[in-house]
């Protein structure tokens, strides 16, 4: 799923400035599941902004919504209607669903409440790790499942480089070395041969190099 | 004087807070409110409080390992934490909303609660 966390109070409260009334839009999507822009976190911001705003003497108007989704036209083509009262819509979905109001509701003045950070698998509760970098040109069959591009901190198609040391990453002693576990992986399925395929350089378009990103299935255009 | 907003369940605080404020035991600005467990407690019922113009809010739960509802008050202690954060974001001092464990039935650790952190504003 998508990870995400929330802004800082203080960076909200700053992008709040000036505003009387604002929606807090919550996501039922990835949002949700990683606790940064569901139903409950939406309440919790605007309690949290109330009690800072209130603290600067300060008072605004604040609403909550949340929606299923923010990254669909049928869930946010609705806020055409009635968000445009709303000096602001502040949206507790990841970047894609800030992006998608704002190309579709050319009145509504959305902005982030969230970081949006990585791709990710949720570890255990309130843990969260970053697994696929959605560069476009999928090599995990080659790695035992196991992703070189978002899990090496240089993004090495052929390692283990230099700096890995006891199956850590010369990063930081707590990340182990992704290419140690590839090879560790591959060995235990009797595959540790498969390391010797050097991969050959890739394109990088696949991964946003190439200017953003579309996918078209014909067979389900309206 | 400072208001203080408590919120106990009905197994850490079996008697009306009424009771308690009429003897004496609890400071008049403490208000209690009672909840069938302190689980449903939410942090935004936490930070609304302060919003409302209350001083400190505290919770009193269950110990731990003697839950009536198995898990209500660590989710209310964990929320309690998140507020705690809140609060230093905005500034505040975390010390301003506490959580409390207190044995079925016993009085005791309510009244002291209210009364530490009825003194804990009082400066």
């Amino acid at each position: 799923m998508i990870i995400a966390e929330r802004k800082t109070l203080k960076e909200l409260i700053g992008m709040v400035d000036g505003f009387n009334n604002i929606l807090i839009l919550g996501c039922r999507g990835c949002v949700a599941v990683c606790s940064a822009g569901g139903d409950k976190e939406v309440s919790t911001l605007a309690s949290a902004l109330k009690l800072g705003l209130s603290r600067q003497g300060r008072t605004i108007d604040i609403d909550e919504r949340t929606l299923v989704r923010q990254c669909d036209p049928e869930y946010i083509d609705p806020l055409n209607d009635d968000a445009s009262d709303y000096d602001a819509v502040l949206s507790m979905a990841c970047g894609v669903g800030v992006n998608f109001i704002a190309d579709r509701c050319p009145e509504v003045n959305v902005l982030p409440a969230l970081d949006t950070t990585f791709y990710g698998a949720n570890l255990s509760s309130g843990e969260w790790k970053e697994m696929c970098a959605g560069c476009g040109a999928c090599v995990l069959h080659l790695t035992g499942g196991l992703c070189p591009v978002a899990r090496c901190a240089k993004s090495l198609s052929n390692g283990p480089c230099g700096g890995s040391q006891e199956g850590r990453c010369e990063i930081h002693p707590d990340v182990a070395c992704i290419w140690q576990q590839i090879y560790d992986k591959l060995s235990g399925l009797n595959r540790s041969d498969d390391m010797k395929n050097i991969m050959p350089m890739r394109d990088w378009t696949t991964a946003g190099h190439g200017g953003p990103r579309r996918r078209i299935r014909e067979d389900l255009l309206p | 004087m400072n208001r203080i907003k408590g919120f106990c369940c009905n197994y850490t605080l079996s008697v009306e807070p009424d009771a308690l404020k009429s003897e004496g035991l609890i400071p008049e600005n403490v208000e209690i409110e009672r909840l069938p467990c302190t689980g449903r407690l939410e942090v935004s019922e936490l930070l609304d409080s302060f919003t409302q113009g209350v001083s400190a809010v505290f919770v009193v739960g269950c110990q731990l390992d003697k839950c009536h509802n198995l898990s209500g008050s660590r989710r209310a202690s964990k929320r309690v934490s998140q507020a705690k954060k809140i609060l230093e974001e905005l500034e505040m001092d975390p010390g301003l909303v506490e959580m409390f464990f207190a044995d079925r039935g016993e009085t005791e650790p309510v009244v002291q609660a209210a009364r530490l952190m009825s003194e804990r504003t009082a400066g």
